[in-house]
């Protein structure tokens, strides 16, 4: 066994996700259920497991109790090894004092011991909320292939949405020339998917370097990339053509979660060459009763299913009670929907319980998603009305 | 009150057929997503457990990858471990075993070296969620050298099998085992199921073994019992048992009853565990029905299912009705393909317009791997 790596993840998963509130008011957003059986993190896990990286820290700030929880040992993903394997790494006291995670480039640099121990002659940086599925080893072949300090991967994104990105203009060998973190007037539309390769000299420089500036936000995007461009350091893009969504708003989180469902869905989960690894909960297959019906949808584990659900997603050990019809809709795991209750274009977050008859939400067409967060609490036949589209 | 456990994972006394051609009773999927092991294994972990012995005979290669070091279960630890007990692994034995008290002398090594003061021996050829804390407490209580599970009812336990009867007197004394060949209604049927302590056994085994003796029942069990040194306690939870492919299918469906779902799988102290597979989650398409039934994860459903149990990555094609059947995992059944009472073993492909049919009696079954 040696005691080096060549590349290993440093995967940032500290993030409040306030946009994405109520479901990230206890739980860190890689941690957000998504898809029925699976976390937002195990998507970034998969792909490091699958892309033959199998050392990942996981640096952790915002609510870690549930995401600890359930990243453990790393067992799901098959990162609990002797050498390597999955860390958490939160914010630490230090003998010079102690200090949360200032931003992006300031986690991995209060990090860089663990980067050290295992020696690696290339660091991949990861976002704990995107879900892709992407082959890390092709971009770190091509990073290799480029002698490149630095590659960031891009995706082509609609002319519309390239201010929401951090765009960047390549010559025409992929090499880029200039980055804009969210212009009004975007020159291209060649986005970064925050997932960076760097090169380990050129990392541990620029953010020894980054930590010096006083006026730094200690940001890859802000700091760390325009300042190796500065100094005209071989940055190359690496564009990605594969089914990429960053899940940080409550609409985003819901169109990604429809977008495996249906007969030809835009995102396919169940791929043998690719599995999408998680932590299993242990329970029983989902039971359909006699009035059950089932359309368009994903449905997890253990659910009971007695209702009608439509173009949804259901998580695991959900029960539908008899007349309760859902549609459009996320059902997080633990949610108890009573008889008769009809769920149109809603979230509801895990552990809610709607009682009889309610009505939540609207048409998706007409109005705004209506999110039931569980510390809401209904009483039977009540209406949650959705807000009219803006 | 420390207990260990010793499963007897061959299928004895079963006329499963090419069921268990290539794997054993315990190994048998069942239930969506369970091997008949998982169930043993479970109880004995939710009892506190974690020492356990799996005796095997042969065909136990899918046993051994469905089972690993036992991690899922919680039962690969540092002071304790889940062991497979194959034939020839003790110095004195140049013979293969063939019965559970041979298999018991054989593996007397194993035996000799557990710490924990009782042991807990089951015979895998049943499902239910039982309470082996209970036994192990009602064992203690009693006073008596062996206690044996009976229950008055075995679900769809055909005859025909050799067949334990207990008789019991007061205080729940174990007074006679008779050899019987069909069960009436109410009687007491023993399934080779005991709590010992350790120390005993091992004399019993020494004792049995220099007579020459093979038989567990009739030559531990019964001598007990004629000697008021045995008890008998009885399993009052749901007990599947599956001898025969009706009989297989019978109790599949059964899980199907709302309440025997709740009494296997819903119990949050005593949950049945089985070895994951990352399976997607399973994804139900614009004309699909499914009424009464059990779906796994990683299904593909786009056709109807009624009163079916459906394990992990199975497809079913537009079109196709699978009605009263078993798909296990990863077999496909093709557009307009209908099932009755079938029974699909792993990786069936069931091409476009198939009609396969058999009657609960008579399950039509496929062997794994089979294109039809």
């Amino acid at each position: 066994m040696s005691s080096k790596k060549k590349c290993i993840a440093m995967l940032l998963a500290g993030g409040q996700g306030s946009r994405l509130s109520p479901l990230t008011k206890k739980v860190a957003k890689p941690a957000v259920q998504f898809g029925s059986r699976y976390r937002i993190i195990d998507f970034s896990l998969s792909n490091c497991v699958n892309s033959n990286i199998d050392t990942v820290g996981v640096l952790t700030q915002y609510q870690p109790l549930e995401l600890n929880d359930y990243l453990g040992t790393g067992e799901p993903w098959g990162l609990n090894l002797r050498f390597g394997g999955l860390h958490v790494l939160p914010p630490y006291q230090a003998e010079t004092g102690a200090d949360w995670f200032k931003g992006t480039a300031n986690a991995i640099y209060q990090n860089l011991a663990f980067i050290e121990r295992y020696d690696p002659e290339h660091v991949l940086i990861l976002s704990g909320d995107h879900i892709y599925k992407m082959d890390y080893s092709i971009m770190l072949d091509e990073h290799i292939a480029n002698d490149a300090d630095l590659t960031v991967a891009v995706i082509d994104v609609d002319i519309s949405e390239a201010s929401r990105f951090g765009i960047m203009n390549t010559d025409d060998k992929g090499r880029i020339l200039e980055f804009e973190e969210k212009p009004a007037h975007p020159k291209s539309t060649t986005a970064s998917m925050g997932v960076y390769i760097f090169k380990t000299s050129a990392l541990k420089e620029y953010l020894i370097r980054d930590e010096a500036d006083p006026e730094s936000k200690n940001d890859f995007g802000k700091n760390i990339i325009p300042a190796m461009l500065a100094d005209n350091r071989r940055v190359f893009a690496y564009l990605f053509a594969g089914y990429w969504r960053d899940v940080g708003t409550i609409g985003s989180y819901w169109q990604t979660n429809m977008d495996i469902t249906g007969d030809n869905p835009e995102f396919v989960l169940n791929d043998p060459s690719w599995r999408i690894y998680y932590r299993h909960i242990h329970n029983r297959p989902t039971y359909f009763g006699t009035t059950g019906k089932v359309h368009r949808s994903i449905c997890g584990a253990s659910n009971s299913i007695y209702g009608t659900v439509e173009d949804s997603i259901v998580n695991d050990n959900v029960l539908i009670e008899e007349g309760a019809v859902v549609k459009d809709s996320i059902i997080l795991s633990d949610c108890i929907i009573r008889k008769g209750a009809k769920i149109q274009y809603a979230i509801l977050d895990a552990k809610v319980e709607i009682p009889a008859g309610c009505k939540i939400g609207g048409d998706k067409d007409k109005y705004e998603i209506t999110v039931i967060s569980n510390e809401d609490k209904l009483s039977a036949g009540q209406t949650v009305k959705a807000a009219a589209k803006k | 009150m420390k207990a260990a456990g010793l499963i007897f994972s061959d299928s004895y006394d079963v006329a499963l057929n090419e069921m268990t051609k290539a794997r054993t009773l315990a190994a048998l999927p069942i239930g969506g997503r369970y091997r008949v092991i998982d169930f043993t294994l479970s109880n004995m972990a939710n009892a506190g457990i974690d020492n356990v012995g799996v005796v095997t005979t042969r065909n136990y290669h899918e046993l051994m990858y469905h089972i690993r070091g036992g991690t899922v279960w919680d039962l690969d630890k540092k002071r304790s471990a889940l062991t497979f007990l194959p034939p020839y692994a003790a110095d004195n034995q140049s013979d293969m075993y063939h019965t559970r008290l041979e298999a018991l002398q054989t593996h007397r090594r194993w035996i000799s070296r557990l710490t924990e003061k009782y042991i807990v021996i089951v015979s895998c050829t049943y499902i239910g969620n039982i309470d082996f804390d209970k036994m192990i407490r009602f064992h203690e209580a009693s006073g008596a050298r062996i206690t044996a599970l009976y229950t008055k009812n075995p679900m769809f336990k055909s005859g025909g099998q050799r067949l334990a009867k207990f008789t019991i007197g007061v205080n729940n004394t174990l007074t006679n085992v008779d050899i019987v060949y069909e069960l009436q209604e109410g009687d007491a049927f023993g399934v080779n199921c005991y709590v010992m302590e350790v120390a005993d056994l091992l004399k019993l085994l020494d004792e049995t073994k220099r007579e020459g003796k093979n038989n567990l029942v009739l030559d531990v069990l019964q001598p007990l019992a004629q000697a008021g040194e045995a008890v008998a306690y009885e399993a009052k939870e749901t007990m599947l048992f599956m001898d025969t492919p009706s009989d297989y299918l019978k109790s599949s469906l059964k899980m199907l009853d709302r309440e025997t779902l709740d009494e296997l799988y819903e119990n949050p102290a005593r949950p049945i565990i089985t070895r994951a597979r990352d399976s997607a989650p399973t994804r139900y398409g614009e004309t699909a029905v499914v009424e009464n039934c059990l779906i796994a994860d990683g299904v593909r459903i786009e056709g109807t299912v009624r009163n079916s149990i459906i394990f992990r990555d199975v497809v079913v094609k537009k079109g196709a009705v699978i009605e009263n059947s078993v798909v296990m995992h990863d077999a496909v059944v093709g557009e307009g393909a209908h099932l009755s009472y079938s029974i699909l073993d792993s990786r069936v492909v069931v091409n476009d317009g198939r009609f396969l049919g058999g009657y609960i009696t008579h399950p039509f079954y496929l062997e794994e791997g089979t294109v039809i």
